[in-house]
């Protein structure tokens, strides 16, 4: 189907009547005021989440490691695959605010706001995974280069280290550009703000008036933040993956990494961005802006981004077999009739099988469907992740030194810990901040005014 | 000197009193906007913004970091890894390039905060909350005798509504 010109777009965007004081100020503002007993509850219970993942987390860096499920070969277990996970839910915000921008594709200004506050959120989630991961917290200091007296230096040439590079710019820069874009609304949210919020707005603000030069130096730095972003944040992934890829660990020495993983983080990300987006459009009455033509768009993204998952999985059984190597020839059928033969058939079923059915118009724009459908895909991108570390750990070369792999019950506290975390950032965004960006749709809306306006004249004369 | 300050709908008609007031030779004008629109900022100022010059040197500085840092600190401490150079540089083009980005990304903000002049401050006078609503702004601040002059000038030019302030 051919893409709907802009002023379509526009039009399915716009509330019925834009009165004088602009409707749109106050639609989406509205959501910012007033405190109901759900939101409580919901910041509540992740609180409470939060809360038993600390206490977990504090047991295990007093007792050490061993509370986690790791033992010989598997000392990579769900504190990774969390991370791979949730940098990966991260690049669909960035995809939309950046890669998106650069192609001008207007649809995007209204769901990029809540996009780009995911992709922070899981990029914060993402980043204590590593952490949590080596144990003893408190060396974390040693994965940075710093003059020391043992004149000892980092590895540079280890993909670990260029991870802790390629997420710490990643995270430094999608703050800067969500708040960057953030700073005209923040000066909507100052000019009807009174008290404290005036004042807190005010600072973030920064004085910011909408005059000539502003906007030219805005547009300007969102322009090369997008041009910035759109490399780092493919360079974000397959960094990740070389973290496997570089390893000589049948199952995980492959060419095809990078890509794959790219595809798959996007992937996963819209199928969040979905997860999160329905309900917040539906409990702050939305619907006038995130149009079910924005959650068609995001559907063809996932059935795109679905079918180079599926090249990439039968890519890889396919040189698996191909190469000869009984190793990954091994490595790979234990993957589909080995111990983790749930795990995988789980990827293949919610990653490749059943987003097909987004072939189907109809289901492409069937709001309750694609809630299911990407709740799925994110527990199939889970098991995409522990399918690719756990089963190809346990599986190496020699027969006896294989092993088996059960999470323990520390990771799934920290693992339901991270989703609570992830939430509470998010119920905390919707209460402060604009969940759309106003300025961008108001660029719209007042296009399309302008050519109604001229459309008038005309006709007049 | 007491400023005028205009109102409008619509984002042409701003852009076309700027230019009208700038070809009467009033340079001491100020736009305000809503939205981003390139007819207004391009009648405001023609040259394009200086941000660029912060990512560039940003950037320049993040690569020449990047590298130099890797390939120093590998001779201060030469450890021999699987057969490679000390200073290797093909593994090393992940990090200067991630610090290229980064060190462009940071210079950019920098850029966006003087440029724009964003830092805590006091607002204009002639500012006001409808222009983050949805109208256009233009201030603009003139001689005693050229009041009645403009205040004509921007109607005609079908401003919503002309204000005087004085100071």
């Amino acid at each position: 189907m051919t893409p709907p010109p802009a002023t379509a777009a526009v039009d399915m965007m716009r509330p019925d009547t834009i009165p004088q004081d602009s409707q749109i100020n106050r639609d989406v503002m509205s959501v910012t005021k007033g405190v109901s007993w759900q939101w409580g509850l919901m910041l509540g219970m992740a609180l409470i989440g939060v809360a038993q993942a600390v206490f977990t987390l504090g047991y295990q860096t007093y007792v050490g490691l061993g509370v986690a499920g790791y033992q010989a070969p598997v000392f990579w277990g769900v504190y990774i695959i969390n991370f791979v996970f949730w940098i990966g839910i991260g690049h669909a915000g960035t995809l939309i605010s950046a890669i998106l921008f650069l192609f001008r594709a207007k649809w995007r200004n209204a769901i990029n706001r809540g996009a780009e506050a995911m992709t922070v959120f899981a990029v914060l989630t993402a980043a204590l995974f590593p952490l949590i991961h080596i144990g003893r917290l408190w060396k974390f200091y040693f994965l940075i280069p710093y003059p020391n007296q043992r004149a000892l230096w980092v590895n540079f040439k280890s993909p670990l280290l260029w991870d802790v590079f390629a997420i710490n710019t990643y995270m430094l820069i999608s703050i800067i550009f969500f708040f960057v874009g953030l700073i005209p609304d923040i000066a909507i949210a100052r000019d009807r703000a009174t008290g404290v919020k005036k004042f807190v707005y005010t600072i973030l603000a920064g004085g910011w008036q909408g005059t000539g030069r502003q906007w030219k130096a805005h547009n300007r730095t969102v322009l090369h933040l997008a041009g910035l972003a759109t490399p780092l944040v493919l360079s974000v992934h397959s960094v990740v993956s070389w973290d496997f890829a570089m390893s000589i660990v049948p199952g995980w020495h492959a060419t095809i990494f990078a890509p794959y993983f790219v595809a798959g983080a996007i992937f996963g990300g819209f199928a969040m961005v979905i997860v999160v987006m329905i309900p917040v459009r539906r409990i702050f009455r939305l619907e006038a802006y995130i149009t079910d033509y924005h959650f068609e768009n995001m559907s063809r993204f996932i059935l795109f981004t679905s079918l180079i998952c599926g090249y990439a999985y039968g890519a890889e059984y396919f040189i698996a077999w191909y190469s000869g190597v009984e190793f990954e020839q091994t490595s790979f059928w234990l993957r589909v009739f080995g111990p983790y033969w749930l795990s995988t058939w789980f990827m293949i079923s919610f990653n490749v099988i059943f987003p097909q059915l987004l072939w189907i118009k109809k289901l492409r724009t069937h709001v309750p469907f694609l809630f299911v459908l990407c709740v799925g895909i994110n527990i199939g991108m889970w098991f995409e992740r522990y399918v690719i570390i756990i089963t190809s750990l346990s599986r190496e070369y020699v027969p006896a030194a294989w092993g088996l792999y059960i999470p323990s019950v520390a990771e799934l506290s920290i693992l339901v810990g991270s989703f609570c975390w992830f939430s509470m950032f998010f119920l905390l965004f919707l209460k402060f901040l604009p969940i759309i960006a106003i300025a961008e749709m108001k660029e719209l809306l007042i296009h399309d005014k302008a050519h109604a306006a001229a459309g008038h004249t005309q006709e007049a004369h | 000197m007491p400023t005028l300050v205009s109102v409008f709908d619509l984002p042409d008609d701003t852009a076309l009193a700027i230019r009208k007031l700038k070809g009467r030779g009033f340079d001491e004008i100020e736009s305000y906007a809503p939205a981003p629109f390139e007819q207004i900022d391009e009648a405001m100022d023609e040259r394009p913004s200086k941000v660029r010059a912060f990512t560039l040197v940003g950037g320049l500085t993040g690569v020449f970091t990047g590298f130099l840092m890797q390939i120093w600190m590998s001779w201060e401490w030469p450890i021999k890894i699987a057969g490679k150079n000390f200073a290797s540089i093909p593994p090393y083009v992940i990090i200067g390039f991630e610090l290229t980005i980064l060190f462009g990304g940071i210079l950019t903000f920098l850029g966006l905060m003087l440029v724009g002049r964003l830092y805590p401050r006091p607002l204009d006078k002639a500012y006001s909350p409808r222009f983050s609503a949805e109208e256009f702004g233009v201030a603009v601040t003139v001689g005693e005798r050229d009041v009645a002059e403009v205040d004509a000038l921007l109607r005609s030019l079908s401003a919503k509504e002309v204000t005087l302030l004085d100071d």
